[in-house]
C-alpha cells in the first residue's frame, strides 16, 4: 500500500460516478478532436491547390459563360519579352446533369475539351486504352472510380442523364453517355466523383445560342512564381473585349472561399476551447463532491500526521488520474469515429474541402495534454480546501 | 539545569498555565482558564468531567491539533506552543498516537493497510510496513483480521484496528478520547485491557477522557475537569 494506491482506490470506491466522468471526459475529448481536425484539415486543404493552375471566368459571376475563343486567346498569352506565359490551358463547361435512377445522389458533371483536359488536370489518371476509347467516342465519358463504385457503372455501359441547365438535346433526343473510362487521381484534393464528358458532344447538342460558349477557362502558367502577373495579364488581355473576365489561380481562389468559412473555422476552434472548459467542470465536480464526502477522512489522516501538502498531492493525483481514466477512451473513441469512419467518409465524399480528414498525432496529445492539466487544475479547489481543513472541528463533527 | 526543567524530564505531558479561548460572533469563550497539569511517563489516566467542560479541548492541545492561547505544553519533550503546525504535524506522526471515539478508519482500506498507514510517513521498505502493522495487529488481538475492511469488522475491532495504526509507530503517547463511548461493556472491557497492557507492557503514557466510572477505574490516574481547570 502507498498513497498513489490509496488514490486509485478512493477513484474506484463510486463505480457509478466513476463511469459517468469517465464518459463524460471521453466525450468531449471525441467532441474536441473532432473540431480541430475539421479546422486543420479545411485549413490544409489550401496545400492540395496548385499555385500555377489558373482558372478564367466570367468577371461577373461563374454562371455566365465566355466565348470559346477566349479559351485559344488564354493559350497564345505571351509576355512582354515574347515568351508564352500559358503551358496548357482547356475549358470546361458545368453541366448539371442528373441521373434519373439517381435522383438524390449529388455527383458533378462536366463537359471538358478531351484533347486538353489532361494536360491542365495531370493529377487525373486515365489507362492508356480508355484514354484512346474516350478520343474515338464522340459520347465517350470518363466518371471516378469512386463514382462508377457507388452507382455500379462498368466501362461500356450507356448512361442517359438530364440536365436542368441545357434541356434535352436540339434534336429532341435524351442526352445518352457512353462510359468509357474510369479515372483515377494521385492527389488527394481531386473529387473521385465526377463525370467528365466530350466538350464537343455538348456543344453538337445545344441550342444555337448556346453554342461555343464555354463556363470557365483552366489553364497553367509556365511559372508558378509568378502567377499573379499571369492571372493579370490574363483579364487585361479582355479588358477591351465585350465581356471580361476574373482570373484566379487555384490556391487564391481556395483562399477567398475559406474566407466566407473562416468565421465558421474561427467558431469551431472557439468551441473546441469551450468543451475543454466543460470537461474542466464535469472533473471539478466529480472531484470535489468526492472528497467533501471523505472530509473526516483526511481530517483523520491530518491527525495521523500526513501533511497539508500531502494530502492536497493525494487529491490532485486522483483528479489527474481520472482525466487520464477519460482520456485514453477519448483517443480510442476519436481514434475510431474522427479518424476511422468520418475520415474515410469525408476524403471519398468531400474530398475538395477535406482531402486529408485524419487525427494527427498531435491532436491527440494535445487532447490527453489538455485533459491532464485539466485534471490537475479540477482538483485544485478540493485540494486547498483539504490542506486548510481544521482537524479539531472536523473530527468534533463527527463524533 | 533549573529545578523546574529537571522536574519536566519524568513527565510525559507537561502543561502549565494553559489558557484556551473560542471566539465565536464576537463572543469569547475560556474553555480552560491557567490550566496545569504534570502527567508522568509511563501512567495511565482517566480524565473525566461533565459535557463540555473541555476534556477533548484539552487532549486536542495534547496531540497538537490545536493550539493554546497562552501557556506552555510539552509533550514527549517537544514544546508545542512554540512549534509551527508542519513541524508539529510531523511531531504527531512519530510521538503520539490518537484514538478516537468514532473509529476513523479509511474504508477503503484493510485492517493491515490502515495501520500500515502512518507508517507511511517514514522512511522503510515495504516489506518493513507490512511487518510492523502486523505485530500490532498482533497486539490487538486482531491477526486473523488482517485482510478485512472496515465494514467487515464489529465497533470493537474497528476500534482495535485503529488502537493498532496509533500503536504502530511505537509514540511514547497514546490519546483516547471516549475511545469506549460507541461500544458495549464487552467490547469496551476489551479495549480497556487493551489499554492496560500497553501501558504496563510497553510503557506507554496514556491519556483517555471517559464518561464511564468502570472504564476510569481501569486506569491509575482519575482527574477531574471542572470549569476550565482540574480538580
Ligand atoms: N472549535 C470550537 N469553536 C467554538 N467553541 C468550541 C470549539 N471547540 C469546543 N468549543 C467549546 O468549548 C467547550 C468545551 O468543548 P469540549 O469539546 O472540549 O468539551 P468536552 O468536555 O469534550 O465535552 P463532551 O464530554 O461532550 O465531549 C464547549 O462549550 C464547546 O462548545
Ligand atoms: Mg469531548
Amino acid at each position: 500500500m502507498n498513497l498513489p494506491g490509496l488514490a486509485v482506490r478512493n477513484i474506484y470506491r463510486n463505480p457509478v460516478r466513476l463511469a459517468l466522468t469517465v464518459a463524460g471526459v471521453a466525450v468531449a475529448l471525441l467532441t474536441f478532436v473532432t473540431l480541430r481536425t475539421a479546422v486543420m484539415s479545411w485549413d490544409e486543404a489550401k496545400n492540395y491547390t496548385l499555385k500555377d493552375r489558373l482558372v478564367t471566368r466570367h468577371k461577373i459571376t461563374f454562371v455566365m459563360d465566355l466565348p470559346k475563343n477566349y479559351a485559344d486567346d488564354v493559350r497564345d498569352l505571351k509576355g512582354a519579352d515574347g515568351k508564352p506565359l500559358i503551358r496548357a490551358s482547356t475549358f470546361l463547361n458545368w453541366f448539371g446533369g442528373k441521373d434519373p435512377a439517381h435522383e438524390n445522389d449529388f455527383f458533378a458533371t462536366i463537359a471538358a475539351d478531351h484533347n486538353t483536359f489532361l494536360t491542365v488536370y495531370d493529377e487525373i489518371k486515365i489507362p492508356d486504352d480508355q484514354l484512346k476509347a474516350f478520343n474515338e467516342t464522340r459520347n465517350g465519358a470518363v466518371v471516378g472510380d469512386l463514382l462508377a463504385t457507388k452507382f455500379n457503372w462498368k466501362v461500356g455501359d450507356n448512361i442517359t442523364l438530364e440536365s436542368p441547365i441545357y434541356g434535352l438535346r436540339e434534336n429532341g433526343e435524351p442526352w445518352t453517355f457512353k462510359i468509357v473510362g474510369l479515372y483515377s487521381t494521385t492527389s488527394k484534393a481531386v473529387d473521385r466523383q465526377t463525370f467528365y464528358f466530350r466538350w464537343d458532344y455538348m456543344n453538337d447538342g445545344v441550342r444555337a445560342e448556346a453554342k461555343d460558349r464555354v463556363g470557365w477557362i483552366a489553364s497553367r502558367s509556365v511559372d508558378a512564381a509568378h502567377a499573379a502577373e499571369v492571372t493579370a495579364a490574363i483579364d487585361k488581355r479582355f479588358d477591351d473585349a465585350d465581356t471580361q473576365t476574373l482570373t484566379q489561380d487555384e490556391a487564391s481562389f481556395f483562399q477567398g472561399f475559406m474566407g466566407m468559412v473562416s468565421s465558421v473555422l474561427a467558431i469551431m476552434s472557439y468551441l473546441s476551447y469551450i468543451i475543454l472548459a466543460i470537461l474542466g467542470l464535469i472533473l471539478a465536480n466529480a472531484i470535489s463532491m468526492s472528497v467533501r464526502e471523505r472530509t473526516n477522512e483526511y481530517a483523520s489522516m491530518k491527525a495521523i500526521g500526513f501533511h497539508a501538502k500531502t494530502l492536497a498531492s493525494l487529491i490532485l493525483t486522483e483528479s489527474t488520474l481520472i482525466a487520464l481514466a477519460g482520456a485514453i477512451p477519448g483517443v480510442i473513441l476519436s481514434y475510431l469515429i474522427v479518424d476511422v469512419a468520418l475520415g474515410d467518409f469525408l476524403e471519398y465524399n468531400l474530398a475538395n474541402f477535406f482531402p486529408v480528414f485524419r487525427v494527427k498525432i498531435w491532436t491527440y496529445a494535445e487532447a490527453v495534454a489538455a485533459a491532464t492539466v485539466i485534471g490537475l487544475f479540477a482538483g485544485i479547489v478540493p485540494a486547498l480546501t483539504v490542506a486548510r481543513l481544521n482537524v479539531v472541528e472536523n473530527l468534533r463533527r463527527v463524533a | 539545569m533549573s529545578a523546574e526543567q529537571s522536574k519536566s524530564v519524568g513527565s510525559a505531558i507537561s502543561i502549565k498555565g494553559v489558557v484556551k479561548e473560542f471566539t465565536r460572533g464576537g463572543q469569547t469563550l475560556r474553555v480552560l482558564n491557567s490550566l496545569d497539569l504534570e502527567v508522568p511517563e509511563g501512567s495511565f489516566e482517566a480524565l473525566m468531567g461533565p459535557s463540555g467542560s473541555g476534556k477533548s479541548t484539552l487532549l486536542n492541545l495534547i496531540a497538537g491539533l490545536d493550539k493554546p492561547t497562552s501557556g506552555e505544553i510539552t509533550v514527549a519533550g517537544a514544546r508545542l506552543d512554540r512549534m509551527s503546525d508542519a513541524e508539529i504535524t510531523s511531531w504527531r506522526a512519530a510521538n503520539v498516537g490518537i484514538v478516537f471515539q468514532s473509529y476513523n478508519l479509511l474504508p477503503v482500506l484493510t485492517a493491515l493497510e490502515n495501520v500500515e498507514l502512518p507508517l507511511l510517513l517514514h522512511k522503510m521498505t515495504s516489506a518493513e510496513r507490512k511487518k510492523r502493522a502486523q505485530i500490532a495487529l498482533e497486539i490487538v488481538g486482531l491477526s486473523d483480521r488482517m485482510g478485512h475492511y472496515p465494514r467487515m469488522l464489529s465497533g470493537g475491532q474497528e476500534q482495535r484496528v485503529a488502537i493498532a495504526r496509533a500503536i504502530v509507530n511505537d509514540p511514547k503517547v497514546i490519546i483516547g478520547d471516549e475511545p469506549t463511548g460507541d461500544l458495549d461493556r464487552n467490547s469496551a472491557d476489551e479495549i480497556l485491557k487493551l489499554f492496560e497492557q500497553l501501558n504496563r507492557e510497553l510503557g506507554k503514557t496514556i491519556i483517555m477522557v471517559t464518561h464511564d466510572p468502570e472504564a476510569a477505574e481501569r486506569a491509575t490516574v482519575i482527574r477531574r475537569l471542572n470549569k476550565g481547570v482540574l480538580a
